[in-house]
């Protein structure tokens, strides 16, 4: 078997879960949770290969391909491949989808058939996004993942779940069909330049980025990409969808969105954006370091104030990924393979954190800060894990975390004391390297004030009486410290946050080269754009 | 030659349905029973496919080479026949739909009723001829003017009727006036020689004697069919027609009229009258763009579900007519606008005919689902019909991998294309339609995912009887079964729009055949 059909394996073996749910759950409900079960970690396995089959052949590109759409000039294929932009994501989609399982093993008792159902169809989706190579392709996995968890979030979420799904989707979708229209531009656009329409994702970005094309054109096409990436990563003011669905959604469905979802967007500005229009990147990329800027520290502020455990990993959510596009928009090699990075990062640590929290949440049925302390004493092994995300979270160094930060930094700072560009410009980069290191010293105040409050400190339960109606009988059982599942669930990723920590070459390596050729158009142009000695008019870069 | 013998052959299939639609006229009369019937009908559109297959497999290679030709009053091309197979297949999905328990005993009146109004289609989608479109068209209404009053027996019903008749009426009017312009111009009924009027006066300089009187024949049957596909300013029919319909018939309502309407438009705006005024595409541009955004923005705030659609078909109508705008502002032979509309139409057809199916399913005979409200919680009652309608929804709202998405990359992808081939002016008033568009689908989106909120989010407030018999299980299941294929794998259905778009254009320009083609002849 060729790797490239293990890899179609490995994206569409979800589905067939999806297929024997179905046929099972009309005579074995309890079932279902033991087919999704099995298929995830069939499909991780199928994954694992995949990755270990590409880290040996050295990074050569495995692609499925067969056609399925026939535009007027050219076909859209399904063709599927796996390079070092989507290498990790497409990992890790894998490992959080076990995580997601397992969690919610005990927690979902309605439905269950279709939850699992809408969790593997999730699989797939996330799966097929990090491995799409044609771009009309890339989209429909991108648009897909919506349907499932409007599901998740919808059934089977808190008090809210109906309002925070319908705004959730619509809040997406709405960004997404400008990104829809973007695309086609760009194969479009690249069609009447270079005279060869494609829809081939790698055709487009060596087309693109060698031939620029107008800067009017280029920034246009840019804006209604960014719609959709910027309202999915979330960027600072369109993030205001992300603390609701957050909030409101399963714990699986936290997991997946914090952990996959959101990375979606990160994944498209590197894999779209920068190298497909990189003068308009780099003309534009001040602005967006701003707005990164802003969501860290508004992000992190806003969490501070939190009195909702969720509430608060979500807003840390927007500050970090803050931090990930920091590193993506410095465009120099060590600040986007930070940013890289920091997606990964921030999957494991932020999965395993509303893991966590979802398993305190099935424990006491609150999620108050105020009215838990010294967890610590009761739960030991559940605050170990706590504690270890935690500190990936904040960036200690010899986890994960501090890797992806510090990389970023050294990128951003790389970028702001550069010199040699407009004066105006200068001071700004050197003022956005400064304040968002700021973020990552509010950001250990916040997380570890959680730690403190919920973990340390005299031991408070709250009192059982008025916590949900069906489980008013809480109060005659013994809260117990992590079972087997739960460790299962979490150790894999506490595994990741080391393996990275100490050892982040293992995981840079192979994106290096991916990351440097998608942002080395950009950075040229940025240099050509802000230089201050060639003086170079944008519409002159246009007209090359 | 009017009439001979390859023209009966090409119609065959029309003749076959319409046989068989008589004999159930008559046979019903003496014979009540109403699993024959729907049985007998079923067969009769199989009879039909038949032969129509048996055409196509004559026919590939002549399509396959982008070869069209005119047979008579019948344009012999891939846009007729695909239209044709929609027609039939539609035909077979209202049929299922109609077959459900009622207590009018009148079913097999129902079943004839439909035949005709799908042989009416067929006529339509082959004519290139102007009596035929008309006879074509009528054949549609006129059938649709008893089946209406057949739903159901209540004044909200019979008020409905009303309207639809009077308004029909008055549109087919208006469209014929337009028509006998086009023939006064032309000097000719046949769609070819009106083109080639049409063309050789040329559209750059100021057009004289009868050739001035070409825009208003365009506006008068713009405004015609504007009205068959429910499209803005001549939409406002049909939330109250849909709402006082069965939900049976307002699929039929939502579906056959359009498929009609848009193929005429086709013919007649994108192929046969070439820039015969110079603001075609302005007037079909901003109709497209008031149409959607109206539908749409009227539908956020329905409750009736069949009302709700009703806005959503006006909606859907203003995306076809994107395809239009891009077919007259471009090459309506090769700028994808033509592809786009007929994959548009049928990615719409079936995901309309689903939704209904499934509310005509979950009520039961004299009593129909009306208020969303009564789909609350059905995700757990009724899981079939809620999935089935969820399909529907988000293949409406163009999530992929559905149907509707395919249908809105192929408009999309057209009008981004003009956008780039063109300059100045049609560039940015292309470029403003595609963001309207897409700005639409995600307010449309809105009150599609309504639906399905309400059907899962939401506990059960009434139950929902579900008894609308077996043959209209089976309608919803054929539809949404089709809209996931088409979603999944839409590959042949794009290259035959491609197909039918090229060769429709060829039924204009010159041939290369000087034989007239034979259907009938061996490959």
């Amino acid at each position: 078997m060729t790797s490239a059909n293990l890899l179609l394996i490995a994206v569409l073996l979800p589905l067939v879960g999806v297929v024997a749910i179905a046929l099972a759950a009309p005579y074995a409900k309890a079932a279902a949770r033991w087919i999704a079960l099995g298929t995830t970690l069939l499909t991780f396995g199928a994954v694992i290969a995949v990755v270990v089959n590409y880290l040996q052949q050295g990074g050569e590109e495995l692609t499925f391909t067969a056609e399925w759409f026939s535009t007027r000039q050219v076909a859209i294929n399904f063709s599927l491949g796996l390079d070092g932009l989507g290498l990790w994501l497409f990992a890790l989609s894998s490992l959080l989808m076990i995580t997601a399982v397992l969690v919610s093993w005990e927690a979902i008792r309605d439905r269950e058939p279709l939850f699992y159902g809408m969790l593997l169809l999730l699989t797939s989706g996330c799966l097929g996004v990090f491995t799409a190579q044609d771009i009309m392709l890339f989209y429909v996995f991108f648009e897909f993942t919506l349907i499932p968890l409007f599901f998740l979030i919808g059934i089977w979420g808190s008090e809210d779940r109906r309002y925070a799904a319908i705004k959730f989707f619509l809040f997406t979708l709405a960004g997404s069909v400008l990104t829809f229209l973007g695309l086609i531009a760009l194969v479009i656009a690249h069609g009447r330049q270079v005279g060869v329409y494609t829809f081939s994702i790698p055709e487009l970005t060596t087309g693109l980025s060698a031939i620029h094309l107008p800067i009017t054109m280029q920034v246009w096409i840019f804006l209604a990409l960014f719609a959709g990436f910027s309202i999915k990563v979330p960027l600072f003011p369109l993030h205001t969808w992300l603390p609701l669905a957050h909030v409101q959604a399963p714990t699986a469905g936290s997991v997946i969105l914090a952990g996959l979802l959101l990375k979606i967007g990160g994944y498209g500005f590197l894999r779209f954006s920068i190298p497909m229009l990189p003068d308009a990147t780099a003309m534009l990329a001040p602005y967006v370091l701003w707005l990164a800027v802003i969501g860290i520290v508004y992000g992190a502020l806003v969490a501070l104030a939190q009195s909702d455990m969720k509430k608060l990993i979500a807003y840390s959510s927007v500050s970090h990924l803050g931090f990930c596009l920091l590193g993506l928009f410095a465009l120099n090699p060590i600040g986007v393979q930070g940013g890289a990075l920091q997606m990964i990062n921030h999957g494991i640590s932020t999965g395993g954190l509303f893991a966590v929290i979802g398993m305190l949440y099935e424990r006491y049925h609150t999620r108050e800060i105020k009215s838990l302390g010294g967890l610590a004493r009761k739960l030991p092994v559940l605050s170990f894990f706590m504690v270890v995300f935690t500190m990936s979270s904040i960036g200690l160094p010899g986890t994960n975390g501090f890797a992806g930060e510090f990389l970023v930094l050294l990128g951003m700072f790389q970028r702001g004391y550069a010199g040699g560009i407009d004066a105006g410009l200068d001071w700004q980069l050197m003022l956005i390297s400064v304040i968002a290191l700021s973020g990552v010293v509010l950001g250990a105040w916040y997380m570890l004030q959680l730690v403190q409050n919920v973990f340390f400190g005299p031991l408070k339960e709250p009192s059982h009486e008025g916590h949900g109606e069906e489980h008013s009988d809480a109060g005659t059982h013994e809260i117990a410290d992590a079972s087997w599942r739960e460790i299962a669930a979490l150790a894999p990723l506490c595994v990741f946050v080391l393996w990275i920590g100490l050892y982040p070459k293992f995981f840079l390596d192979p994106m290096a080269p991916a990351t440097n050729a998608a942002r080395s158009a950009a950075a040229q142009s940025w240099d050509a754009v802000h230089s201050t000695e060639i003086v170079q008019t944008p519409e002159q870069l246009g007209e090359k | 030659v009017f009439v001979d013998s390859r023209v009966l052959e090409f119609i065959l299939p029309e003749i076959i349905l319409i046989i068989f639609a008589t004999w159930i006229f008559v046979g019903g009369a003496f014979y009540r029973n109403r699993p024959w019937w729907t049985g007998l009908s079923i067969a009769a559109y199989g009879l039909a496919m038949i032969v129509l297959a048996k055409q196509y497999i004559k026919l590939e290679d002549f399509f396959g080479a982008g070869q069209a030709d005119t047979l008579g009053p019948f344009a012999i091309d891939a846009l007729g026949h695909g239209v044709r197979w929609l027609a039939v297949a539609v035909g077979v999905v209202f049929t299922l739909m109609q077959s459900g328990p009622d207590r009018s005993k009148l079913s097999s009146e129902r079943q004839g009723l439909v035949m005709l109004l799908v042989v009416g289609m067929m006529l339509v989608a082959g004519a290139s001829e102007l009596v035929t479109l008309f006879l074509g068209l009528e054949l549609v209404s006129i059938p649709t003017y008893a089946l209406l009053f057949l739903g159901r027996n209540d004044r909200a019903n019979a008020e409905a009727t009303g309207k639809y008749f009077f308004l029909s009426i008055f549109s087919s009017a208006i469209l014929l006036y337009g028509f006998s312009f086009l023939y006064g111009i032309a000097g000719s009924t046949s769609l070819v020689d009106i083109h080639n009027v049409i063309a050789a006066s040329g559209n750059d300089s100021a057009p004289t004697g009868f050739m001035t009187l070409a825009p208003i024949a365009a506006i008068l049957i713009i405004a015609g069919l504007g009205f068959k596909i429910a499209a803005a300013p001549f939409h406002f029919y049909a939330p109250d027609v849909y709402q006082g319909a069965s939900n049976a018939n307002a699929g039929l309502l939502a579906v056959a009229p359009k498929v009609a309407g848009i193929v005429v438009l086709a013919r007649l705006a994108a192929y046969a009258m070439p820039g015969d005024f110079t603001f075609g595409w302005q007037i079909i541009l901003v109709l497209a763009m008031v149409t959607m955004t109206f539908g749409n923005v009227c539908a956020l705030w329905q409750t009736n579900l069949r009302r709700l659609m009703a806005y959503s078909s006006i909606a859907h109508a203003g995306y076809m007519l994107i395809g239009l705008a891009v077919a007259i502002a471009g090459d309506a032979g090769s700028s994808g606008g033509v592809a786009a509309m007929i994959l548009y139409l049928t990615t719409y057809s079936f995901a309309s005919l689903a939704t209904f199916a499934a509310l005509a399913y979950l009520g039961e005979p004299g009593k129909d689902i009306d208020e969303l409200d009564q789909i609350a919680g059905l995700g757990r009652a009724h899981s079939v019909p809620a999935a089935v309608i969820a399909i529907s929804m988000f293949s409406l709202a163009g999530i992929p991998p559905l149907a509707g998405f395919w249908g809105k990359f192929a408009l999309f992808d057209s009008t981004l294309g003009i956008v780039s081939e063109s300059s100045g002016a049609t560039s940015n008033w292309f470029l403003a339609l595609a963001i309207v568009g897409a700005i639409n689908a995600a307010i449309g989106a809105a009150y599609y995912l309504r639906v399905i909120g309400t059907m899962f989010f939401r506990p059960q407030t009434v139950a929902a009887p579900g008894r609308g018999g077996r043959g209209v299980y089976a309608a919803m299941a054929i539809s949404a079964v089709l809209v996931a294929f088409i979603g999944l794998a839409p590959g042949g259905l794009s290259k035959f729009t491609q197909l039918a778009e090229k060769t429709a254009s060829k039924v204009f320009h010159e041939r290369d055949t000087t034989e007239p083609i034979r259907v009938s002849q061996t490959k």
